[in-house]
């Protein structure tokens, strides 16, 4: 039988729910396939390990569930990891999955994350005379400070709040980008 | 980093495991295979770990621990260096290194997720004193969460990087959340 992209998404929508009551680790295969009301066979079909409904579950939530908005500048940069980390407090388990897919060994489709093309497209416009190395250097401390794995450690490991968290990725973006020297960045 | 001190059957079934990982990947060992490989009966596997993730976070910190262990720093100002030795440890045994950052990534029933928090304030509260409490946080966060295997997972899976990219970027990281503090240190 053919199956439709619908089957996969409705297992993603009913996990996502099942989040709300218990954590990823606690949603068996069978639980799961009672919810969306098809047999556990099909689910392992979609999804032919944990890893693999991890890492999917994961890219659905940050689609649609705590999008991240478009930013060209680093002020609009920064506001948007504010606005997702805001969004990881209101749901914790949507940052943990997320956190924790972004963790484990890659399963298919190694894909770079959109957010970390969005900040090299971004050094693209703003530091253009910028060598490949420090552009290299700054753009993978950007994206990991901007991450849910560093909203998940401060949280966890440090009982932050959402403001307090933003706070910390203010004062590491500016450690990080003041270390380029004044005539890096463009005009605008 | 507080070590829970282990049984020797422990340490064995801990051993096996991520033996085990390094040579089938985490979702597939069973536990028979691991009460197999540590010479042991599965039975016993299941009185020290009663559940698969008991096992995975026991293992996590016992690959922590002593695979990716750190040499001792004796200043803040040399952690970027223990953070280019650290990646490129990670990176000479990469199974091992996500066990241990997706461990660290688990919330509430996860690995501590900062296990170097208390050593990094040690040495930053021993050679400058002088930060106020907004300062000194960002610091330790910064420095946290640069030092973990999260950061060489990161950095090869979004941009590609190589062994010698990833130590060099994140060591270079952790120089910039130094700079600000560089000349305060206590006379």
């Amino acid at each position: 039988m053919e199956e439709s992209v619908d089957t996969a998404t409705a297992i993603l929508e009913s996990a996502a729910i099942l989040l709300r009551e218990r954590t990823f680790d606690d949603i068996s295969y069978r639980a799961l396939a009672d919810k969306v009301g098809i047999s556990e066979r099909t689910i392992y079909r979609q999804y032919p390990t944990r890893a693999h409904l991890l890492a999917a579950l994961s890219n659905w939530i940050e689609q649609t569930r705590v999008p991240l908005p478009p930013f060209v500048t680093v002020a609009d940069f920064r506001a948007a990891v504010h606005e997702r980390f805001r969004a990881f407090d209101a749901s914790p388990a949507y940052a943990y999955v997320s956190a924790r897919a972004s963790a484990i060994s890659p399963t298919l489709d190694a894909e770079p994350a959109y957010i970390t093309r969005a900040i090299e497209a971004m050094l693209d416009v703003a530091a253009p005379t910028l060598n490949r190395r420090d552009r290299r250097r700054v753009a993978a401390s950007l994206r990991y400070f901007s991450s849910a794995m560093f909203w998940a450690r401060l949280r966890t490991g440090f009982d932050l709040d959402a403001g307090e968290i933003c706070d910390a990725f203010d004062r590491a973006v500016g450690a990080v980008l003041a270390r380029l020297l004044d005539a890096t960045w463009a005009e605008p | 980093m507080a070590v829970p001190a282990l049984s020797g059957t422990q340490a064995a079934i801990l051993a096996a495991y991520a033996e085990l990982i390094e040579e089938v990947g985490s979702d597939d060992v069973s536990f028979r295979l691991v009460a197999r490989r540590a010479g042991i009966a599965e039975r016993t596997v299941f009185r020290n770990y009663p559940s698969r993730v008991d096992l995975l976070l026991a293992t996590a910190t016992w690959i922590d621990t002593t695979v990716f262990a750190r040499e001792e720093s004796h200043s803040i100002f040399d952690i970027p260096l223990a953070i280019r030795d650290a990646m490129q440890r990670y990176d000479a045994r990469p199974e091992l290194a996500h066990v241990v950052a997706e461990a660290a990534m688990r919330g509430v029933s996860g690995a501590a997720p900062s296990s170097g928090r208390a050593r990094l304030e040690r040495l930053l509260d021993a050679e400058v004193p002088s930060l106020d409490a907004a300062q000194r946080r960002a610091v330790i966060e910064a420095l946290s969460h640069l030092d973990s295997a999260a950061t060489w997972v990161t950095f090869r899976r979004e941009f590609g990087m190589d062994r010698r990219d990833i130590a060099d970027a994140a060591a270079w990281a952790a120089e910039a959340m130094l700079d600000s503090i560089r000349d305060r240190v206590a006379p």
